[in-house]
């Protein structure tokens, strides 16, 4: 594959086209379609992308087509309110995310991509003696892995966010809250671009406006070769048919359609999570601030908005027009926490399609039809995973067997009944 | 030159009645009905704000609430829109991130090195060192655009109000009113919203024979009874027709009111919007729109400048230019329909001095005027769930498929002259009238009744004849590059060099250049985005195709969503008598709950050696009748059901599909169909919405009625062992003998004079204890009758917390706090209650799965070594000195009983023998020695102190 080097970004080059007048080189080419590909990733968000980058990166693989039906970071990549953390509860989970913060932490560098990773501090209120209870299980969990996550009192909590109303008649008091100092927020768009660009280069291809319409297999136990028993030879796409040994499912809140495809049947139903953004103001948040028991999160970019989102939506739906009710709890929930906001405006809604799954963590690796891999099922937190479940796809494909750091989120462990126990302490988990 | 006020005209001010405020510190005096934006102009201000990035001065480009120019701070309001929000006495107003001052501003240097500072630029530097980029962040964060708020302020009053019209038309102009008009005379009930100050739309900056007219139609909406809400906003239309509007003009100390309206049909009408053009120099101080222009002359008597260059291509300049000259303006016009162009602005202090037309021309001006052209504002028809599509004869996009209760009118709709306009709307509003009104009756005629007291539709509604659509040259870009989102500071050239990156679809671009991303939402930039990045590709705009609008249609106060945002707490009868006397509460869900009355471990021993009595209203009431509740106990709780005595009570755990724990309580047989379950009190509504869930979805057959009942009894707890001798001073009715009222029975009582009341024996608490049950309106006379019928008794309060020391000296889990989401019933000792033999049962195959699992966590009892150590509660069980979690603690108290402290907890299987071995590791970080108790129960594992 045609292989070049991508330009430089430094402050010196732009200097340097900037008296040139000189274009930046594109992040990534158009293609045509090829007949054939070593592997096709179906989804163009963090997760297709870091897994089509470690394919080429670690395992020489770069004859890939990555194909996106829409835009790269069109989904969930580019709607989710850009919070990273690693203090999660279970060993298996902390695995992953805090592998994801340290790519996280390195890829500015590694990418010559600012994506601009603020380390600003998580902090997780308390508004309950029960709650409490949770957030010291989390810190102590974190404590034996090395996680950098305490539990801080009101009085902590309101140096770290003076916006914070602490007073014990507050309508949801603040009992005290978990705090995770090297979570933050980063520019979610730009980890994309980053990706799709550094896989670019090394010869992977990007097909968005490419929707994949079936999965051809063959021998499989289902009609047309699909299912169980069988193997994937490539896909139907509405700019033709590609063949493919290799097909990997990233496709989140339309995962379960996709596997349908293949005739391998998921255990996730999709929801929306609504998020909303207002305008800008001086900054005056300085962490990420999330409230379980209110179900809302948010944070202060770096442009001077307020980001906020909440849980999944009480219903399942495809839809992403979203609702009003959303906005009046979220500001309902916001007021209470912060009440000097109340002047701030509401400026945009929007919602995403959430992948859930019965103990609220992922569905990863090989399926019962060969060549066919998933990626999916993050539900609320894919984004945060994206660069090390990336990198543990890439090693599970190359070698056709699924790497060691993402065995307990196998799809048989459904059948198997070996749950993981995320869902303990993340009923809203940003 | 600066823009002065006219001796005359001005329709919407009253010159009689000056108002006084301050701009950056000074006084100025304007009139009632002036804008800040319209008085600070009449005083010759025209510098409002600078621009985010480069800090260019900025003056006027639209003059009403989208000008993105105009943004400013009021008191402790950030960007407020200063075309649109009314001057009143005494307003603080000022310029918004300046420093020092909005005339001298340093970060004006950013537009010396603004070649480099092409959009994304900060994608591609502050890399490297990486340990600097924290430092970066903290200076490009200093860049953030806005207002500033005051963290320690407390909310003001907002408010809500529903509302159901049959017809409600969003947009006051000409059409909106004629619709409106249409509709209610039709019958329908009728809410019209503007979103400015007074009805008209662009009638209000039109000539006098214009203004006269809008007065007309105005007055008519009036008569016909029409609701007329102004300054008010249609801000979205969700699934549903269920309508949100933001109405800022309220009445009294209310800030602002969002108003939820179930709208049967809408009629949208928002008008156009006008877009401003792109060429070099157009942020320039004195480039306005042509409605910019005439809104200052025949709104607020402004002229705006001295000597004028009009770019017109629509009737719209051709009218400013006129207007302009009769205000006594020296008018050059150019006709952007005959192929003139516009092609730089041009000046010092970032101000228009000299207007350059594409064949060399320059003309020297102060003002220059454009009008080429409309943006449709569709975002109410995109959250309808149209995609509208771009007409270029027309040279704007037009809604393609609507539902039926959603009529597009007006500048919508097409163009034509204003009586074919009106004919539209009258049309489109009788239409409406009729839809609305079919529902009406529809609705009201599912409740029989002699009339349905609704107007009968009228019949001859049909829809309107199409509207034609005037020919437009398509004018986005001149050969010049300029201004796109004057927001953001984007320009066509950031567009183009995003395009040429690979950002090259709508998405991408918006994306990367951050264009149509700031606070006005894209009204302006959104097609001349597309335009731009269209012509880069060689594409045409409905290939590009828009983004997605989103609602709101205009930002919202955080405070108007939130509205009273009162958020109440349930108390109990017993609640002022608790608080009068020294009760300490804590917050749990919705509840205030006794939490001590100031020595909980005093309160507990009491329990133990006399008799304490406990309010326990939140427990979770659900009254159960008809033949099949034995069924549904079967299906809900892991144990059986189907022989339970009249009189008897039964504890029952539940679990979910999964397995794993759910909620717990006890279920007493009160007659032959009768039951009363009882919950915890965090799962009081949800397990009733489970069993109503299994009920309704699973099992529509049986026949059960559900009625909570949790708040309708005030419930106490009376334990200890002085309890029913307790009970026998207060209670004449029933025998209390163990012998005729054992452990596990109810009974109907009469409690204190107060009938209808219902006593459980059971024992949380691990005492001989009574849970009485009576009528909520008499629970404070029971509460205070217990407290004097047992003071020789040695009776006392008790809250939450000794209720917690006592269950955990007696061994007794809390769902969710002593299991987790992975806790199946077997792992919580519930080994002897499940019984897997059933037939069906919630969970059923989980637990038989379950009960072959050796590898499951289980719930214990654990005494650590030294009793005075009470280890926090998520102190972590690990092996020895190694770091490997083999548990928790997760309940631990000091029992005043024992004198030393007793705790719950889960650990792996091998370690749960009684007598294991185990290392708490303590949050301090010391290790101690502990090991797994006995018994589940610290304090009478056989259960005398229960049955006695």
């Amino acid at each position: 594959m045609a292989r070049k080097k991508p330009a430089r970004y430094s402050a010196f080059d732009l200097v340097k086209r900037g008296l040139k007048n000189e274009e930046w080189p594109r992040l990534w080419d158009h293609h045509d379609l090829n007949k054939s590909y070593d592997a096709i990733i179906i989804g163009g968000g963090v997760h297709g992308l870091a897994t089509a980058y470690y394919l080429a990166k670690d395992h020489g693989i770069t004859n890939v087509a990555v194909m996106d039906k829409g835009y790269l970071g069109g989904g969930g990549s580019g709607r989710n309110t850009a919070i990273v953390r690693s203090n999660y509860l279970t060993p298996e989970g902390i695995n992953f995310y805090n592998r994801s913060l340290e790519l996280y932490g390195s890829m500015a560098t590694d990418h010559n991509l600012n994506v601009m990773f603020s380390e600003r501090g998580h902090l997780t209120l308390a508004h309950s003696d029960a709650s409490l209870r949770t957030m010291r299980w989390r810190a102590e969990v974190n404590k034996l892995q090395n996680i950098n996550s305490l539990v801080i009192g009101p009085d902590e909590v309101k140096k770290i966010v003076p916006s914070l109303d602490i007073s014990r008649d507050a309508a949801h008091p603040i009992e005290g809250a978990l705090f995770h100092p090297p979570g933050g927020i980063i520019r979610h768009d730009a980890v994309v671009w980053a990706y799709a660009r550094s896989a670019a280069a090394m010869g992977t291809q990007m097909h968005q406006k490419t929707e994949v319409l079936d999965i051809i297999c063959e021998g499989g136990s289902g009609p047309d070769g699909k299912g169980p028993g069988g193997k994937v030879t490539g896909v139907r796409t509405n700019r033709g048919d590609v063949s493919a040994p290799v097909v990997v499912n990233c496709t989140a809140g339309w995962a379960t359609l996709i596997s349908d495809m293949a005739g391998v049947k998921l255990p996730i139903t999709t929801f929306t999570l609504q998020a909303a953004v207002t305008e800008p103001v001086k900054v005056f948040l300085p962490a990420v601030v999330v409230s379980g028991s209110l179900h809302c999160y948010v944070s202060q970019t770096d442009r001077g908005e307020l980001v906020f989102g909440a849980a999944v939506d009480p219903v399942s739906t495809y839809s992403m027009r979203g609702t009003f009710e959303f906005t009046e709890n979220l500001a309902g929930h916001i007021l209470d926490l912060m009440p000097g906001v109340a002047k701030m405006r509401l400026l945009r809604q929007w919602a995403g399609l959430c992948d859930m799954t019965p103990d609220y963590s992922p569905v990863m690796g090989v399926t019962p039809v060969e060549g066919f891999y998933v990626d999916v099922g993050w539900g609320t937190y894919g984004f945060k995973a994206g660069p090390g479940s990336g990198e543990a796809m890439a090693n599970t494909i190359s070698s056709g067997r699924n790497a060691d750091i993402i065995a307990p989120f196998d799809l048989a462990r459904f059948a198997e009944d070996r749950l993981v126990g995320e869902k303990g302490a993340a009923a809203v988990g940003h | 030159m600066s823009p002065s006020r006219l001796p005359s005209g001005g329709a919407v001010i009253d010159r009689s009645r000056p108002i006084k405020f301050k701009w950056n510190g000074k006084s100025f005096t304007g009139f009632e009905g002036d804008t800040i934006v319209s008085a600070l102009a009449a005083n010759g201000v025209d510098v409002f704000s600078r621009s985010m990035k480069y800090h260019r001065r900025r003056g006027i480009l639209t003059g009403d609430f989208w000008d993105p120019n105009c943004f400013v701070q009021v008191g402790d309001e950030p960007n407020v829109r200063a075309g649109h929000r009314l001057i009143s006495a005494g307003i603080e107003v000022s310029a918004q991130n300046v420093w020092p001052s909005l005339e001298r501003d340093v970060k004006a240097a950013n537009g010396l090195v603004g070649r480099f500072l092409t959009a994304g630029f900060y994608y591609k530097t502050f890399m490297k060192p990486a340990t600097l980029w924290p430092k970066y962040e903290k200076i490009l964060a200093t860049f953030a655009p806005g207002g500033a708020i005051d963290i320690e302020s407390t909310p003001g009053r907002y408010d809500k109000r529903y509302s159901h019209p049959d017809v409600l038309v969003a947009g006051g102009g000409p059409a909106g009113m004629a619709a409106a008009i249409a509709a209610a005379e039709a019958g329908a009930d009728v809410m019209l919203v503007e979103h400015n100050h007074q009805l008209g739309g662009h009638l209000l900056w039109g000539s006098a024979e214009d203004q006269k007219r809008a007065a007309s139609l105005g007055a008519r909406c009036i008569e016909v009874g029409v609701e007329v809400l102004t300054d008010s906003t249609v801000t979205g239309r969700y699934d549903g027709s269920w309508v949100a509007i933001n109405q800022r003009n309220v009445a009294g100390e209310t800030i602002e009111r969002v108003v939820k309206a179930r709208a049967k049909c809408l009629v949208i009408a928002p008008g156009l919007i006008e877009r401003p053009y792109i060429f070099e120099g157009n942020d320039r101080v004195g480039v306005m729109t042509s409605g910019a222009a005439r809104r200052m002359l025949n709104m607020y008597g402004i002229k705006p400048g001295q000597k004028a260059v009009v770019f017109t291509a629509n009737a719209a300049g051709d009218a400013a230019a006129a207007d302009l000259a009769d205000a006594g303006v020296e008018v050059t016009t150019v006709d952007g329909r005959t192929g003139a162009d516009v092609v730089r602005a041009s000046g010092s202090g970032d101000r228009v001095e000299q207007v350059e037309l594409a064949d060399g021309t320059v003309y020297e001006a102060d003002l220059l005027v454009t009008a080429v052209g409309w943006t449709a504002p569709t975002s109410l028809a995109n959250m309808s769930g149209d995609r509208p599509s771009y007409d270029p004869s027309a040279a704007r996009f037009f809604c393609t498929s609507l539902p039926d209760d959603v009529l597009p009118t007006g500048g919508l709709a097409g163009d034509g002259s204003l009586e074919e306009n009106l004919t539209h709307a009258s049309a489109t509003g009788r239409l409406a009238a009729r839809r609305g009104l079919t529902m009406r009756n529809q609705m009201r005629s599912m409740t029989p009744r002699a009339s349905t007291g609704v107007p009968a539709p009228i019949k001859d509604a049909s829809e309107p004849a199409p509207l034609p659509r005037a020919n437009h040259p398509e004018l986005f870009r001149s050969t010049t590059h300029g201004l796109v989102d004057f927001s953001e500071d984007v320009g066509s050239k950031d567009l183009w060099a995003a395009a040429a990156e690979g950002f090259d679809s709508v998405e991408l671009v918006k994306r990367f250049t951050t264009a149509t991303m700031g606070p006005s939402q894209g009204k302006l930039e959104t097609v001349n985005t597309v335009a731009v990045l269209a012509e880069y590709l060689g594409q045409s705009i409905e290939e590009v195709g828009t983004t997605v609008w989103r609602p709101p249609y205009a930002p919202v106060s955080l405070g108007a969503l939130a509205g009273k945002n009162s958020t109440p707490h349930r108390i109990s009868s017993i609640h002022v008598w608790n608080k009068a006397n020294n009760c300490k509460f804590i917050h749990a869900g919705a509840w205030l709950r006794p939490d001590h009355y100031g020595n909980a471990q005093a309160e507990a021993k009491n329990v133990r050696d006399n008799v304490g009595i406990i309010d326990v209203t939140p427990l979770g009431k659900l009254d159960l009748q008809g033949p099949n509740v034995p069924d549904l106990l079967e299906l809900l709780y892991v144990n059986k059901w189907r022989k339970l005595d009249i009189g008897k009570v039964r504890y029952g755990v539940m679990v979910g599909e999964d397995g794993v724990v759910l909620d717990d309580g006890v279920t007493a047989r009160l007659g032959e169909e009768h039951y009363m379950m009882t919950t915890t009190s965090s799962g009081a509504a949800s397990i009733w919405e489970w069993a109503e869930n299994w009920l309704q979805t699973e099992r529509p057959d049986w026949d059960v009625r559900i009625v909570p009942v949790t708040t309708s009894y005030t419930s106490i707890n009376v334990a200890g062992p002085k309890s029913r001798e307790l009970l026998l001073k207060i209670c004449e009715d029933v025998d209390l003998s163990n012998e005729a009222f054992g452990y596990m029975s109810a009974r109907p009582a009469t409690v204190a004079g107060v009938a209808e009341s219902l006593m459980l024996r059971i024992g949380f608490t691990g005492e001989l204890s009574y849970e009485v049950h009576v009528p909520a309106a008499h629970g404070l006379k029971v509460w205070e009758a217990l407290l004097d019928a047992g003071k020789d008794l040695g009776v006392k309060p008790f809250g939450l917390e000794a209720q917690r020391i006592l269950r955990l000296e007696k061994g007794h889990f809390i769902v969710g706090q002593d299991t987790d989401g992975l806790t199946r019933g077997a792992s919580a000792g519930l080994g002897g209650l499940i019984k897997l033999d059933k037939d069906d049962g919630v969970g059923l195959p989980e637990l038989r799965w379950a009960a072959d699992r050796t590898d499951l966590a289980q719930v214990v009892s654990i005494a650590l070594d030294d009793g005075m150590i009470v280890p926090e509660e998520a102190s972590q069980l690990v092996d020895g000195e190694t770091n490997t979690i083999v548990g928790r603690i997760t309940s631990s108290r000091m029992s005043p009983n024992l004198g030393r402290s007793v705790c719950m907890g889960q650990v792996i299987p091998e370690l749960a023998a009684p007598g294991s071995k185990l290392t708490v590791l303590l949050t301090d970080g010391r290790r101690v020695p502990a090991k797994i108790h006995t018994d589940h129960a610290f304090i009478d594992p056989e259960g005398a102190r229960l049955r006695a």
